[in-house]
């Protein structure tokens, strides 16, 4: 062969060497990544960073036994080593007759995931973009004091994945993005805010647009006051609902129904929100900063529809869970690094936009709290759905944003608010991997003073 | 890994076109990780990550850059890279490679390796054992899991200082659900320090599970917490999540000089009640955010950064030092080669007092006592913080009373400090993984019992946005 990729043939060796050991299945993830970021703070470059990493991971099967090990030496003799480990790590665990490794026959959904663009681009033109969006935030008001990071970030992966049934697959990705975070101040008030733009191509980045986002969002909350305890519908911002997807997210994998960690097990069929809520998690989306043609065990990705119209429609799937549960993986066996084994996860995950314009939304409200910063949502409790956050905002005063507020806390259940949402805007925005439109949902307890 | 003549090469090589510092900081992390759920040993995993990072510091720029390919090339190449992004005059490289003394020493009595795989996975077992034991048939799922890391580290730079490091730290934990008709709970307890296997000679696995299982099934039976303000007591075994967000990111010197910090330009000034003594402490023996030296070979002290109320210090790495004309004190820490050091925390905790805790509790008429805290968060631009109480009570004329649950702490750091009113005699660690810009690193915390005036409960009186530092508990 003409042009032998050199990493292709790492995973070969260490997928003989484990049959060698004894495995009676086994399983090559090869990643080799770039990353580039550029830190601008007042007009300067702070830090600029390049990385260069490569790493191999080997997982075995052995008579109803996985194991795995991973290694950052890529020579014939580190193969050899990971594929040993692997082995040996296969011995302590439990027998499952569901443990296996997916065989070849997905159709790979055809996906632009490469934008030589980024490539292209000099350091110089980025270290631009940075600097652009940083003065866009400074020049969009002078209460914006201190600029906390402006930073540009791109990366490339190339993937190689091999096993011992015939999945031979590899695949070339590539991002980039830009990220202001700030302060704004006024007297000895200080307000923060971020904006983000990250994609898979390089010429829709619009530094100006994010700088001026990331100054609004600070700014609009200087002089924010206390606000009364009060049962209201509150509105929340694209970013906000994203951060409550984010604790129904793990709810969704079959792994935590299986585990019996799900809030929804059991549900399938039933409704668990509002009819107004549809969630979808598409690994093949057309610009999906998550996508890719195939996941972490080489079974092509696609779009599951969890929840349509507020009626659960079933969950996301790897192999393992898959099988378990007599069903097909779903494509959502995510790698999250060379490191890690495949795991159920997501690729992007968001809610359908609707059809009202966010404006429309409040416009239709006599009162209420538009929501723009959530505290703690980490403390959330997944598996109860139970949460308690710090929320700040605009209050909403005939159909109008008025007054900026802090201060006010938020509890309640994940489930009962799905079902509360009685607003979806068209405006769907994605952070990373995760999304959502603007949301509304009535009769919440906010308490404040 | 590398030898010094290499080691000289690439410094020199990165500073070739300019730059004030330059350093390499070369890296070989062995981690076995065992997760056991539903009473089945699910996952064995291990690896190796070797790697190397090379930074070259001109003015307040920092080039860097990483790579996993640690030969001669590949650093030299690696070192091209971040000299290019140099500018500036290069000021007093020294290349001496001189290695640096450490003003502690730690021993690893039962080092991973040498603890059989088997061994491991029994004690994981035991733990899951233990849980379902202690907690009947309330318990419907235990999460175990065990990890071990030995980090070998090299530094060297180019004020020609060299070191040689290794780094092994051993974490335990244990997660358990309870159910009761409709209503689950979980109870989750971690142990973990800089040490090997011995780690277990003092926390058996079977109390760290029973611990758990008792938190988990009594939570099933708690009332939801009241709202509001009023008086908390934080028990010395809480943990010290409050200490950590309330004050300790605020006084991380990258943040304090970006202007992000409530604590930026209070030196000398009084920014906690007098009873508030804070001290960061890696060179504690046997706590989990211990090192003998930093991430950039600085050796690890004790640095006191609130005596008494006063603010005193800042935890400082080499590049937050240099812009105040200072030295390190030794607080640049990073995930790994592939993060440039940052001012971190390692053992934060505040000094304990003379009162006996009982005492606290005895005085106070009503409030919460926080038993055990959860993860928390912290805004240090306007020192808002929060915190989950894993483990509530309340206080009724000076007796502990029933457990209530779903209690969130929220209050301001300098304010809350500031009306700490008891501080009691006793001290308890717990231990977390800390983030901040995208880096988790292993870090401890604690505090006495302490009596503060009034939080808010369940909600937050200032609420902090846009948080800048967090902890996860493991």
């Amino acid at each position: 062969m003409a042009n032998r990729d050199p990493l292709r043939d790492i995973a070969e060796i260490a997928i003989m060497r484990s049959r060698n050991f004894g495995a009676d299945m086994a399983e090559a993830y090869i990643s080799s990544n770039k990353e580039l970021s550029i830190d601008v703070r007042e007009g300067r470059v702070e830090t600029l960073k390049l990385a260069e990493e490569r790493g191999l991971s080997v997982r075995v099967m052995l008579e109803g036994k996985t194991g795995f090990a991973f290694s950052t030496d890529l020579s014939p003799a580190g193969a050899e080593e990971v594929a040993r480990h692997a082995l040996f790590n296969c011995k302590s665990t439990a027998v499952d007759p569901y443990n296996r490794l997916p065989s070849p026959g997905g159709l790979y959904p055809g996906l632009e995931l490469y934008d030589p663009d980024i490539h292209k681009a000099t350091v110089e033109e980025k270290i631009a973009l940075a600097k652009a969006m940083e003065e866009s935030a400074r020049a969009f008001d002078p209460r914006v004091k201190v600029i906390e990071s402006s930073t540009y970030q791109d990366g490339e992966i190339l993937v190689t994945l091999v096993n011992s049934l015939g999945i031979d697959s590899t695949y070339r990705g590539a991002y980039c993005g830009i990220y202001l975070a700030l302060a704004a101040g006024e007297g000895e008030e200080s307000q923060t805010g971020f904006a983000m733009d990250f994609g898979l191509k390089y010429k829709p980045l619009n530094p100006a647009m994010t700088g001026q986002e990331a100054a609004r969002r600070a700014v609009r909350m200087l002089g924010a006051g206390p606000v009364k305890t009060r049962r209201t519908d509150i509105v929340l911002e694209p970013y906000v609902a994203t951060g409550f997807l984010g604790i129904i997210g793990p709810a969704l994998t079959g792994e935590a129904v299986q585990k019996g960690r799900s809030l929804f097990a059991g549900k399938t069929g039933a409704r668990v929100a509002s009819e107004k809520i549809t969630i979808i998690d598409d690994g093949a989306k057309a610009d999906g900063i998550a996508s890719a043609p195939f996941d972490g065990e080489g079974v092509a990705t696609g779009r599951t529809v969890l929840v349509r119209d507020g009626v659960l429609q079933g969950f996301l799937h790897n192999t393992y869970t898959a099988a378990r549960e007599g069903v097909q993986s779903t494509g959502n066996g995510v790698r999250g690094t060379f490191k890690s084994a495949p795991e159920v996860g997501f690729t992007n995950l968001y809610i359908k936009a609707g059809d009202k314009h966010p404006q429309e939304i409040i416009k239709e409200m006599e009162s209420g709290l538009y929501i723009t910063e959530v505290m703690g949502m980490h403390t959330a409790n997944p598996i109860s759905g139970d949460f308690s956050v710090g929320v700040a905002g605009l209050l909403i005063e005939k159909g109008e944003l008025s007054r900026p507020v802090r201060g006010a806390a938020m509890g309640g259940n994940i489930l009962d608010f799905l079902k509360k949402i009685d607003g979806v805007g068209n405006d769907l925005l994605f952070y990373g991997g995760k999304g959502s439109p603007t949301l509304r949902i009535t009769g919440m307890t906010i308490s404040g003073q | 890994m590398v030898d010094k003549v290499l080691l000289k090469e690439v410094l020199d090589a990165a500073t070739a076109s300019g730059g004030d510092f330059a350093d390499i900081f070369v890296e070989e992390k062995s981690t076995t990780w065992i997760g056991c759920e539903a009473g089945k040993i699910e996952r064995v995993q291990s690896g190796v990550d070797a790697g190397a990072g090379i930074r070259v510091i001109s003015g307040d720029a920092t080039a860097y850059a990483y790579t996993n390919d640690l030969s001669s090339q590949g650093l030299r190449e690696a070192a091209k890279v971040v000299s290019h992004a140099a500018i500036g005059g290069k000021s007093g490289v020294n290349l001496d490679l001189t290695g640096v003394k450490p003003l502690v020493d730690f021993n690893f009595l039962e080092r991973p390796e040498h603890v059989s795989t088997e061994k491991k996975a029994d004690l994981v077992q035991t733990a899951d054992r233990a849980a379902r034991a202690a907690g009947g048939d309330q318990i419907k799922q235990v999460i175990v899991s065990y990890g071990d890391a030995v980090q070998k580290v090299i530094i060297a730079n180019s004020d020609g200082n060299y070191v040689e490091d290794e780094r092994i730290r051993t974490r335990f934990m244990v997660q358990a659900v309870a159910a009761s008709g409709a209503v689950i709970q979980t109870g989750y307890e971690a142990v973990g320090s800089l040490c090997g296997f011995e780690l277990f000679n003092n926390n058996p696995p079977e109390q760290v599970a029973e611990e758990a299982a008792r938190r988990a099934v009594q939570m099933l039976s708690a009332s939801p917490a009241p709202a509001g303000r009023m008086p908390v007591v934080m028990a010395g075994e809480a943990g010290g999540t409050m200490v950590h967000e309330a004050c300790g990111h605020g006084l991380e010197a990258d943040l304090v000089q970006k202007g992000l910090s409530v604590y930026g330009g209070k030196k000398g000034q009084i920014v906690a009640s007098n009873e508030v003594t804070v001290i960061d402490d890696a060179t504690l023996p046997d706590r989990y955010g211990s090192y003998r030296f930093d991430d950039e070979g600085v050796p690890a002290r004790e640095v006191v950064l609130i005596k008494e109320g006063e603010l005193v210090n800042f935890m400082y790495d080499r590049l937050s030092a240099s812009k105040e004309k200072m030295v390190s004190n030794g607080h640049g820490r990073r995930e790994s080669y592939q993060h440039k050091p940052i001012p971190r925390m390692g053992n934060t905790y505040i000094a304990p007092g003379k009162i006996d805790p009982e005492k606290i509790i005895r005085e106070t008429r009503e409030g919460l006592l926080v038993k055990k805290m959860g993860g928390g968060q912290v805004n240090t631009t306007t020192g808002d913080f929060v915190f989950d109480v894993a483990e509530g009570y309340l206080i009724k004329d000076g007796e502990i009373g029933p457990l209530v649950r779903g209690a969130t702490l929220t209050g301001n750091g300098p304010q809350v400090l500031s009306i700490v009113e008891m501080v009691g005699s006793d001290l308890g660690f717990t231990i977390g993984t800390c983030g901040k810009e995208g880096q988790g690193v292993p870090v401890s915390d604690a505090q006495p019992t302490m009596a503060i005036k009034e939080m808010i409960v369940g909600g937050t009186s200032q609420a902090a946005v846009s948080p800048n530092g967090k902890i996860r508990r493991l």
